[in-house]
């Protein structure tokens, strides 16, 4: 029976190819959806595992996580400088390191820091840690040699930026992979980064100045082009007054400290959030255009189904006199069953296997593609839950070819030699 | 081999006044040769559907043998059949992608029924056939060639009846005779009774008795001997 199955499929091999074509890619569009959705959830989950508590200007908790855990390129109100000392001084901290972002070059973010924070975010893979004003350390993913001179761009280059011509970074030394956009960045002297921008320590008597949007700080505040000494060796003595910074990135002593530090640092000066958390959030959105995306998937496959019954109700509306034939030759109902079940299951079963191979694949291309864009590493994963969906699918393909062995097991044989 | 005895079969089809075949009585002795002619229309493809079980009638007794196969059920019929009916069809019907022997021996193997005997069976009948490639794809056969194939498949399970429904009609006069010739030989060799309904006068001359239907029913039924008297 099997040796009859496959001639007829060779036979068939044009019609059986796109019927096999049009499950996979059926398939294929709802796995790639489902494991890019998840890719992309414990990629930005695991991203953000690596940063505890963030700490910022009270303003929007998902722009703050976006910006300083995802380096997104959007301009953070200021909060005082004061924040940095009083948190370093706090028993429940761990450590506190500033971050400072818009700068850029050749399309990496250039975050100004702490050497401490460079230390926590990953072990080097190769050079050192910056120890002067204008020595920068970068991630893994950047494309660019040590012994490199940066001169960042204020913003974006696209967007109409200018290059800060007062310093140039030279690159001292290279993170090993961290998976989260970190990797993407080019990391320098949070000094430098106030340097560049007019907001040096000694110019900041009255942080309150600079509780303002950083943006308009380096465009519209900044005095002009001046030399700063690249050699400057590093002051990281943050207890004294600092000027504003857009974030601080704390790694509490306990998970009870950092509930607290979260309740303390919530009021009218800062906005304290957990990454995890907003990422929640973000994925209860997530989640319901997940669920428009699931619904037009299935409508989809839905739709395929419905041409594939409609296809194979055809074809075995053709092959009635062949069918006949087998019954008038002595073939019992059940093997005309079995044989229209079989063929039909199996290019539908292909199909579906097909198209998960090409939805991982698929899955697998995109995730490399953002990650490469974003230096967030996707995992694409196949879990237990995409094995019950094939199972399903196969369920469905099992139970949709009944109909038309049905059909031929149902047939007069004699009407059908007569046809 | 089997005889047959039809009793009271009346066949009606929606929407006709008259009958498609209507038999009061006919017997066909075991073993026996027998011609069904008759213009198109006349009921022979609806008697042969009878004969073979493919068709249940409304009316009436198909015995072979001692079986009503009235009686039996669809599945019944389809195992009945494929034990005592040899089928040889106007079309072949065989199978693109298989080879002649695979092709003789599909009805068999998809009916459980395939055993060491039969295969070897198989050969011998396409060697007495004058196939002597047995592995040769159907499609790449002429059609004299196809329906010598559709001859062994039908003897393969030693039938005791063998149906042939214009056996040599779509084939040119050479390939025709040697049809006729072969189904005459096979049949008279495995002692089985012999049914081919038929409109080559040459081969329904070589037959032991002809039965002419018109209308659905027996016009015209005597041995060629009597009917040379």
């Amino acid at each position: 029976m099997i040796g009859f199955i496959l001639a007829d499929l060779r036979r068939l091999w044009a019609g059986s190819l796109v019927v096999v074509l049009l499950v996979a890619l059926a398939t294929a569009l709802g796995v790639a959806v489902t494991l890019q959705e998840r890719a992309l959830r414990l990629g930005s989950a695991r991203a953000a595992d690596k940063f505890d508590l963030v700490i910022g200007a009270p303003g929007s908790e998902t722009q703050l996580v976006l910006s300083s855990i995802f380096l997104q390129p959007s301009p953070l109100p200021l909060m005082a400088g004061t924040v940095l000392p009083r948190l370093l001084a706090d028993p429940r901290v761990a450590s506190a390191a500033p971050v400072g972002f818009g700068d850029s070059f050749g399309g990496y973010a250039v975050v100004g820091t702490s050497t401490g924070m460079v230390r926590e975010l990953e072990q080097l893979s190769e050079g050192r840690v910056f120890t002067v004003l204008g020595e920068a350390v970068v991630g893994s993913a950047v494309d660019l040699p040590l012994g490199y001179a940066v001169k960042p761009t204020h913003g974006l280059a696209e967007l109409g930026g200018h290059a800060h011509t007062e310093l140039a970074y030279r690159i001292v030394g290279r993170l090993k992979p961290t998976g989260t956009a970190w990797d993407r960045a080019i990391l320098v002297p949070m000094q430098a980064v106030w340097a560049l921008h007019g907001m040096e320590v000694e110019h900041d008597e009255a942080e309150a100045r600079h509780d303002h949007a950083h943006d308009e700080a380096a465009s519209g505040g900044e005095a002009g082009p001046k030399h700063i000494d690249a050699d400057a060796a590093l002051n990281e003595d943050w207890s004294k007054v600092t000027p504003g910074l857009p974030a601080i990135l704390v790694r509490p002593k306990s998970i009870a400290d950092a509930y607290k530090l979260r309740q303390d640092y919530r009021d009218s000066t800062t906005l304290a959030v957990f990454p995890g958390e907003v990422l929640t959030n973000l994925y209860a959105t997530l989640g319901d255009a997940k669920r428009v995306l699931v619904g037009v998937t299935t409508g989809a496959q839905v739709l395929v189904a419905a041409a594939i019954l409609l296809v194979t109700i055809l074809h075995v509306g053709q092959r009635r006199r062949q069918i006949g034939a087998l019954r008038a030759f002595g073939a019992p109902r059940r093997a005309v069953f079995i044989i229209v079940w079989s063929e039909l299951f199996a290019l539908i079963a292909s199909g579906v296997l097909v198209g998960f191979g090409l939805g991982f694949a698929a899955a697998k291309f995109i995730a490399g593609y953002l990650s490469g864009e974003s230096g967030v590493a996707m995992p694409v994963t196949v879990a237990a839950g995409d094995g019950l969906l094939v199972s399903i699918l196969l369920t469905f393909a099992a139970g949709l070819a009944v109909l038309p062995a049905m059909l031929a097991y149902m047939q007069s044989p004699a009407a059908a030699l007569r046809a | 081999m089997l005889g047959l005895q039809l009793q009271g079969i009346d066949v009606r089809f929606p929407g006709l006044a008259a009958p498609a075949l209507a038999i009061d009585n006919l017997s066909i002795a075991a073993g026996s040769r027998v011609a069904l002619t008759g213009a198109s229309g006349s009921g022979k493809s609806t008697l042969i559907s009878i004969l073979t079980g493919l068709e249940r009638v409304g009316q009436g007794r198909v015995l072979w043998g001692d079986i009503d196969i009235c009686t039996l059920s669809e599945g019944g019929r389809d195992r009945w059949r494929g034990a005592n009916i040899g089928l040889v069809l106007q079309d072949f019907h065989l199978f693109p992608g298989l080879s002649a022997l695979e092709n003789v021996l599909l009805p068999a193997r998809l009916a459980g029924a395939l055993t060491r005997d039969i295969g070897a069976r198989a050969l011998d009948l396409l060697l007495r056939v004058g196939l002597a490639r047995p592995t040769q794809m159907i499609e790449t056969m002429s059609r004299g060639e196809m329906q010598r194939v559709a001859i062994a498949r039908a003897l393969l399970r030693r039938p005791g009846v063998v149906i042939a429904d214009e056996p040599t009609a779509s084939l040119d006069s050479e390939a025709g005779d040697a049809v006729g010739d072969l189904l005459l030989e096979l049949s008279r060799e495995s002692g089985c009774t012999l049914v081919v309904a038929t409109h080559d006068l040459a081969l329904s001359r070589r037959l032991d008795r002809r039965i002419r239907l018109a209308a659905g029913r027996i016009v015209e039924d005597g041995t060629i001997a009597e009917r040379a008297a």
